[in-house]
């Protein structure tokens, strides 16, 4: 089994873990426990590859009502930190519900989507309407950014799975109409970060700093960086939520445009080998499996680089296995191994110009 | 349950999973475009605002220096004053955590809890708030016990100049005050802070450059909070150099009380008093009344109490003894003296007649007596301070002659003393009186230099105002034969290694055109006067202090001319008379009858030196 994994994959999303730690150790924190929490995104990789992810199919549904009794769960008992309640107590450990539904909504219409060869305005209906219960909730923490990746993740899917164009066209629209409506759906803060997006500078100490001081710690960074643990911005508490929102900011300084340059290309060589296990996936619901996992962790990466640099605007989105946080890490860890499982379980297919390949592998075999 | 086997497939990629795979190159590519633009063409510039943001440049303010009497007693102290600091940022995020904080620090420091809140949240969050200055030490303690669980807040300590016996020494130490905007501007290139304390007056402005030192700094990298993490650089402060004044602690205060006690004795309310040593131009005492409490410009004088004291009547702001100008009255006769002498006019036998008045042109000037005095030598007439006998000395020797004694005996001249505002006084001459004028018109008496003038000038009068400074000098240079001594306040100054910087030396600024005998006689005028028989003597019987040495008294008319104007009364004196090593001068404002306000103050002073002399003169620190 392990000669059918794809050790691109494994190794880059270890080399990520593990600058993740490094990065979370620079910004003082707690990263004993971030640790821990990649000790478990591990086993939950492991787990995730050796399980066959085609039964999680037909346990689908079960998972969809469980992810929201968690969102409900949140809004009962949830702790609340800079004004939103986005964490439930298990055993001790603060657990993100919201992090965890962005994995579940991906195998729901994984599942939902395998089903329906053509997607038809019904099926895609059926889709969006899959999205509306999480969304709503994750909204009303609130938490405006996850619930834009959750809906960016529908649509990426709705799109891999073979959405019409004057379907994904229809979104549009109605999002343009929409858009002028916006201001009116805010919160204030999401407001202001909006404004502040528009203009860092009209408030330089208070809302737009945050930007600020993060774009000057990776501009800081330079060519080289100032190197690990040698960070002026993160290391003196400058740069806000320096382990969490801002921990590319934090990264970017220390390890420079050169190591900046290493994180995206280590991101970008990932994310194709994710879409590369889309394409050799035994069935629909393994590709749009995997197809899932690409949108969820790209959606993530575009937004929290993109608003550490000022491209985005503010949303709390932790960059996957950089950022600190026991949630996110595992969720992804676990989104990568179900990926592997695809990969593992791929076609047996043998195509005739093919076999000179066969024979290598027969000949490393007999090598080995 | 695993296919194993088969060869690898080939990956199916379709056109959307291509479309994706672009799209993720894509956006990394642009995420890498906007990095290399943030990160090389703005970097420098972002690094550069980085390093403002946590490297802030602390100064490290150097102790002023300070000024001790000639023997090394203290005259003022640096005392420490405890200013709690709040960086609004660094306070507790959580609200009800930040609310109670800041109501212990309203308790604590006694600072009322809006006007707390009002403070912090008007400032830059990331800037240093002063909440509270001038803790007590026990609000310092209480404040310093808690300060580990008090986020955000310091507590910073600087030094304040506090005075001992203001009353006494302040109007010679002065003060020190916050810097105003021209002389921050102008004083900028020196090193000097926009919030800096600065001499203001006195001698703290006279010798600010000795005592204020160098100010050190400390580069320190602070976090977001504001808390310092290290000290990359330093420089130690150089501490100001430690002065030693001429001033004798125990004279001034004789000086002080004995003027307060005869301006009281006859009601008066403004004095000044100026001692100096004949012999090197040294300033033993320097007194001004009324005084004033110049710790309250230190420790921040309220605006209630600042505007009595610029608009009390008797001007307590005024240092009388150098910025004070009046007409000297009969105190000058000795110059007009010196010059009908030197000049030939008279010699020291002549004998002229006093008159009760004489008659100049149709103009009568009167004697004090409304009797005749008789014949009478120079000596006589300045012992009996006869103003008709100097009315025809004056008229025998000009105005132009007369001017040119007084200002050869240091009359007219701004001092050059180790403190500002140093007045000259006035010598007056027909050329003055004419471009005092305007439009000068040789028919206007206005404008025309007459007779009168040059008479009245004779004694004093006319024009002719000085100061008790340039009074004592001119003691003094009677006292030593003819030498202008320049005045000084300082014996010596040390820096902080105890290295002598500046040391006292005696330099004559003038000295008067006059033969021996000429001075002598005019000295032989001065030791009669207090001598038996005249009265002016019973003040040293009834204190006891022998009359051994030279005094000359002047009662001068202020306010116009003419009859029953206001008057001044002066009192110059030295002494002993043979080896003179002390002269002085006395001024009462408004002051009736010089032998009866002045002269009893100067008695009283030359009582307190003679019974003190040791302790005065022993050696200096």
């Amino acid at each position: 089994m392990t000669r059918r994994l794809d050790r691109t994959q494994a190794l880059l999303a270890g080399a990520l873990a593990v600058l993740g730690v490094m990065t979370v150790y620079s910004a003082h924190a707690d990263w004993n426990r971030q640790i821990l929490w990649v000790l478990l995104g591990a086993a939950a990789y492991v787990a995730a590859t050796v399980y066959d992810y085609r039964r999680l199919s037909s346990i689908a549904p079960t998972l969809y009502g469980a992810m929201l009794l968690m969102l409900v769960a949140v809004h009962l008992a949830g702790h609340s930190a800079l004004g939103a309640r986005r964490w439930l107590s298990v055993a001790g450990f603060p657990l993100e519900p919201s992090e965890i539904s962005k994995l579940i909504l991906v195998l729901v219409l994984a599942a939902y989507l395998a089903r329906h060869e053509q997607i038809s305005w019904r099926v895609f209906g059926g889709g969006l309407a899959l999205l509306v219960p999480p969304a709503y909730l994750v909204l009303a923490q609130p938490d405006l950014g996850t619930t834009m990746v959750i809906a960016a993740v529908t649509l990426g899917m709705l799109y891999l799975g073979g959405a019409r164009p004057a379907q994904l066209l229809a979104v549009v629209a109605a999002c343009a109409v929409a858009l002028p409506l916006l201001p009116r759906l805010l919160h204030g803060y999401q407001r202001r970060r909006l404004e502040i997006f528009l203009d860092p500078n009209q408030d330089p100490l208070g809302a737009g700093y945050n930007l600020l001081q993060a774009r000057i710690a990776v501009g800081s960074g330079g060519m080289f960086g100032r190197g690990w643990l040698q960070g002026l911005q993160g290391q003196l508490g400058f740069v806000p939520e320096r382990a969490t929102d801002f921990v590319f900011a934090t990264f970017a300084e220390e390890f420079g445009l050169l190591g900046s340059l290493v994180l995206l290309t280590a991101f970008g060589v990932l994310l194709i080998r994710v879409l590369r296990a889309a394409s050799v996936a035994p069935d629909r619901f393994g590709e749009l499996l995997a197809g899932g996992a690409f949108v969820m962790v790209f959606v993530q990466v575009i937004q929290n680089v993109g608003m550490n640099i000022g491209l985005m605007p503010i949303a709390g989105i932790p960059l996957p296995l950089i950022s600190y946080g026991g949630s996110a890490t595992i969720t992804t860890l676990a989104a990568l191994g179900l990926v592997q499982s695809v990969v593992v379980r791929r076609r047996p297919v043998v195509h005739p110009e093919s076999e000179r390949r066969g024979l290598g592998t027969i000949s490393r075999r007999a090598q080995a | 349950m695993i296919e194993l086997g088969g060869a690898t497939p080939r990956p199916r990629w379709s056109l959307r999973l291509i479309a994706a795979a672009t799209a993720a190159v894509v956006v990394m590519g642009l995420l890498a475009v906007k990095l290399a633009q943030l990160q090389v063409a703005d970097g420098s510039r972002l690094a550069a605002l980085a390093e403002s943001n946590t490297v802030h440049r602390v100064i490290l303010e150097a102790d002023r220096g300070i000024i001790y009497d000639r023997h090394g007693v203290p005259l003022v102290e640096n005392s420490p004053v405890w200013t709690v600091v709040i960086v609004p940022a660094g306070l507790p995020s959580d609200a009800a955590a930040r609310a109670q904080e800041l109501v212990t620090v309203s308790r604590l420091a006694g600072v009322a809890e809006p006007k707390l809140a009002d403070a912090l949240f008007t400032a830059d969050p990331y800037s240093s708030v002063d909440v509270a200055t001038g803790l007590t030490q026990a609000q310092e303690l209480a404040i310093n016990e808690r300060l580990p669980e008090l986020v955000g807040v310091s507590l910073v300590q600087h030094a304040v100049r506090t005075y001992r016996e203001p009353l006494v020494f302040g109007h010679v130490l002065g003060y020190v005050g916050p810097i105003d905007t021209a002389d921050a501007k102008r004083l900028r290139d020196a090193g000097y802070q926009p919030d800096e304390m600065i001499g203001k007056v006195g001698v703290e402005a006279g010798l600010e450059t000795l005592l204020r030192g160098r100010d050190g700094w400390q580069d320190v990298q602070v976090d977001a909070r504001g808390k310092v993490i290290r000290v990359l650089a330093s420089q130690e402060p150089v501490p100001g150099d430690a002065v030693y004044l001429t001033v004798d602690a125990s004279l001034q205060r004789a000086t002080a009380s004995s003027l307060a006690a005869g301006l009281a004795r006859d009601g008066k309310t403004a004095g000044a008093s100026v001692v100096v040593d004949p012999r090197t131009g040294e300033v033993l005492a320097m007194v001004s009344l009324p005084a004033y409490d110049t710790n309250l410009f230190t420790h921040g004088i309220s605006r209630a109490a600042y505007d009595s004291l610029l608009h009390d009547p008797d001007r307590p702001l005024l240092n009388r003894a150098i910025a004070g100008q009046y007409a000297p009255g009969s105190t000058f006769k000795m110059v007009t003296a010196t010059a009908g002498l030197q000049e030939g006019k008279i010699t020291p036998q002549t004998l002229l007649n006093c008159p009760p008045y004489i008659n100049l042109g149709g103009w009568i000037y009167h004697n004090w007596a409304s009797y005749s005095l008789g014949r009478m030598n120079v000596a006589t007439a300045l012992a009996t301070s006869c103003d008709t006998f100097f009315y025809q000395v004056a008229a025998m020797v000009g105005d132009v002659t007369l001017a040119k004694y007084a200002r050869a005996y240091g009359f007219g001249q701004a001092k050059e003393i180790e403190m500002p505002g140093v007045m000259a006084g006035l010598v007056p001459d027909r050329i003055w009186k004419q471009i005092q004028c305007g439009v000068p018109d040789l028919n206007s008496d206005a404008c025309r230099w007459s007779e009168g003038d040059t008479i009245t000038f004779g004694i004093g009068q006319s024009y002719l105002l000085t100061t008790p400074l340039n009074q004592a000098m001119y003691a003094a240079a009677l006292a030593n034969g003819g030498r202008v001594l320049r005045p000084t306040l300082v014996h010596e100054a040390r820096d902080a290694t105890g290295r002598t910087v500046l040391a006292q030396k005696t330099e004559v600024t003038s000295t008067v055109p006059a033969s021996a005998g000429t001075i002598q006689a005019v000295r032989e005028g001065m030791r009669e006067e207090i001598n038996p028989p005249y009265h002016m003597n019973y003040w040293f019987r009834a204190s006891g202090v022998p009359a051994d040495g030279g005094g000359k008294t002047g009662t001068a008319q202020w306010g116009g001319s003419g009859l029953d104007l206001p008057t001044h009364a002066w009192f110059i004196f030295f002494a002993p008379y043979a080896q003179p090593e002390i002269a002085l001068s006395v001024f009462v404002e408004r002051g009736e009858l010089s032998e009866v306000e002045a002269a009893p103050i100067g008695v009283d002073i030359m009582k307190f030196y003679r019974g003190n002399i040791g302790a005065i003169r022993s050696g200096a620190p």
